[in-house]
């Protein structure tokens, strides 16, 4: 058994996709669609058969309910883990991403977060070394 | 079932994209796929509309008619990994001859005219430019089972996962070579560039 995926909710999948390659750097894995079902995954270039980010479309009420919900209290709705995070704020802020919190050291590892202008709020982690 | 076991797609055909500029966007994309049938239009009319035989060959399944202007029907999607249902209203109902309705925010249209004693059945459907020659050829194999059904000798729904057992992979590189794009692969290979 392998942790192979997670789901993400956005509100609109190819405002998403763009969001997600061109300012966050991810690449595009999977893109398929039945009737109105569209099947759409990430993952990172560093690790191109590493764990996939699906971006589902929102369109369930009780998921804008909950997506909704975590935007207004501040909670990310995912996490991705960096080795420099200072040099990927800077990189995704000059490509115009709207940060929340810039770069913040807490225990054990350094966060920022960011609006993925989908719904949510996406952390950037890196851990400290001890 | 051995007529299932034994059926194969014949090569792609009858499709066509129409392309309609946007103003500061990307051309909409049409498909218009046209089918003859041996058998009246009031048949087809009656396969396309009702739930019991859009069981038997569409891509969904409705939980009412679609015969009536007006009608809200759930459409649910069959094969989706999870459950996709879309509540659609009917807009257009003039038995026999023209049908329009919305599937997940997709434009439905087909026209049925009398042809040879059969039915020149015309669909446009306007599915997003990448998928469009999935759509082309998901709908070829939809209709060859329409095709059984309307002739008294079913086959059963062939969607979803159960397609790629009926050389959907085939048709959908035949239908994006005939329009002139890259087809989009399925099973996906490696990550790609966006």
């Amino acid at each position: 058994m392998k942790i192979k995926i997670m789901s993400l909710y956005v509100d609109d999948q190819d405002k998403a996709l763009r969001f997600y390659t061109e300012v966050l750097g991810f690449a595009k894995k999977t893109d398929f669609s039945q009737g109105p079902y569209r099947w759409l995954t990430l993952v990172s270039p560093e690790e191109p058969d590493g764990t996939e980010l699906q971006l589902a479309l929102n369109n369930n009420p009780a998921a804008q309910t909950y997506q909704q919900a975590m935007f207004q209290q501040s909670q990310p709705t995912a996490m991705f883990f960096t080795n420099d995070i200072k040099a990927d704020f800077e990189r995704i802020k000059a490509r115009g991403a709207e940060f929340t919190m810039p770069p913040t050291d807490v225990t054990a590892s350094i966060i920022a977060m960011l609006k993925d202008t989908c719904g949510n709020l996406i952390q950037l982690t890196q851990l400290k070394r001890y | 079932m051995t007529d299932r076991a034994q059926y194969t797609p014949g090569p792609a055909g009858g499709a066509r994209i129409e392309k309609e500029p946007v103003q500061g966007s990307e051309d909409k994309w049409t498909l218009v796929l046209v089918r003859e049938l041996r058998h009246s239009p009031e048949k087809v009319w009656q396969a396309l509309t009702d739930p019991a035989h859009l069981r038997e060959w569409a891509p969904f399944e409705a939980d009412g008619s679609l015969a009536t202007v007006g009608n809200t029907v759930k459409l649910t999607t069959v094969g989706a990994p999870t459950p996709q249902v879309s509540e659609t209203k009917v807009t257009r109902a003039d038995a026999p001859k023209a049908l329009e309705y919305n599937w997940g925010g997709f434009d439905i249209r087909w026209e049925l005219e009398g042809f040879r004693g059969g039915t020149r059945l015309t669909l446009w459907h306007n599915i997003n430019r990448r998928f469009i020659s999935m759509g082309a050829a998901g709908w070829h194999i939809c209709l060859d089972v329409l095709d059984h059904l309307l002739g008294g000798n079913p086959i059963g729904r062939i969607v979803g996962g159960d397609a790629m057992k009926f050389d959907w992979q085939r048709l959908n590189v035949e239908y994006a070579k005939q329009f002139g794009i890259e087809a989009p692969s399925w099973p996906p290979k490696a990550a790609q560039k966006s």
